[in-house]
């Protein structure tokens, strides 16, 4: 009996865990929120998602969004259509949703189940998605010269 | 009901829809605002919805008209202010308003207008 408690309180804290990692909406610059998504989307899951993030949206008035599926593996019909739903529920906001993180599978699936996707900004990598972000937004990214990281790994050589 | 004001700032015409909008009232902006559009050739149009907490398939089909009228008079449609939860209701609702564009707040709706107005509304600067 005991060691059923005791399973059931395990199941209950990880259950707990797996709900606060669910949804994490960061601010990754000002205007620009992202949220990566890790394993598969339901409904229930969309929906907490969705909530989080346009409340986010209107708390920052962000005006991109870029959402990271890398840790997505399958993207089947459903979870298409989840993903496009918070898309057009972030714009109807005014905030722009750009899908980063697509895997070559993943673009042939999409291709093959016949999604259009056709609204929607996609690109291969988090960094592309920012760089994108940076563009729309007016900012530009300039490598300095003696940057700390550069000047630090040259260290050993000094 | 009294009619929605609708104020207009040079270009654009601007109005805030109130909390508690009955389908006819919805229905009598509509008119009021194309008949304005017409009437002052505005090119831009900020409908203000913050204060709108619950809406339906109307309204959200109402909403796309006065977006696809206006763009038929010449005029650009920008919605701001939408509260999440109608946001998601109008997802659910398969209503993804096309026909206007929207914006998150009244400062960057404007902005999105003055692409649309800033040749047009005083020809004399620049």
């Amino acid at each position: 009996m005991e060691a059923g408690a005791d399973q059931q309180s395990i199941i209950d804290e990880q259950r707990q865990t797996i709900a606060e990692l669910e949804t994490p909406v960061i601010q990754v610059w000002d205007g620009v929120l992202a949220l990566p998504i890790v394993g598969s989307l339901d409904t229930y899951r969309t929906q907490t998602m969705n909530e989080a993030l346009l409340e986010k949206i209107v708390a920052t008035g962000s005006e991109i969004v870029i959402l990271d599926i890398t840790g997505t593996p399958v993207v089947d019909t459903a979870v298409a259509r989840h993903l496009l739903d918070t898309v057009a529920a972030a714009r109807l906001l005014g905030s722009e949703v750009f899908i980063v993180g697509l895997s070559s599978r993943t673009a042939m699936t999409l291709v093959q189940l016949g999604l259009d996707l056709s609204g929607v900004t996609t690109r291969t990598t988090m960094a592309r998605g920012l760089k994108l972000a940076f563009e729309r937004l007016g900012y530009e990214v300039v490598q300095r010269r003696n940057g700390t990281a550069l000047a630090d790994s040259a260290l050993p050589n000094a | 009901m009294n009619d929605i004001p609708i104020i207009r700032l040079g270009d654009a015409l601007i109005s805030t829809l109130p909390q508690d909008l009955s389908d006819a009232d919805a229905l009598s902006f509509r008119e009021a605002l194309t008949d304005k559009i017409e009437a002052t050739g505005a090119s831009g149009i900020l409908l203000d919805i913050s204060s709108l907490e619950i809406v339906d398939s109307f309204f959200g089909r109402v909403l796309n008209e006065i977006g696809a009228s206006a763009g038929l008079l010449g005029a650009r449609t920008v919605v701001i202010g939408m509260q999440p939860a109608v946001a998601m209701t109008l997802v659910e609702l398969g209503l993804e308003l096309r026909g206007v564009r929207t914006a998150l707040s009244a400062e960057s709706g404007m902005q999105m207008l003055g692409s649309a107005f800033n040749g047009r509304a005083r020809p004399d600067v620049r």
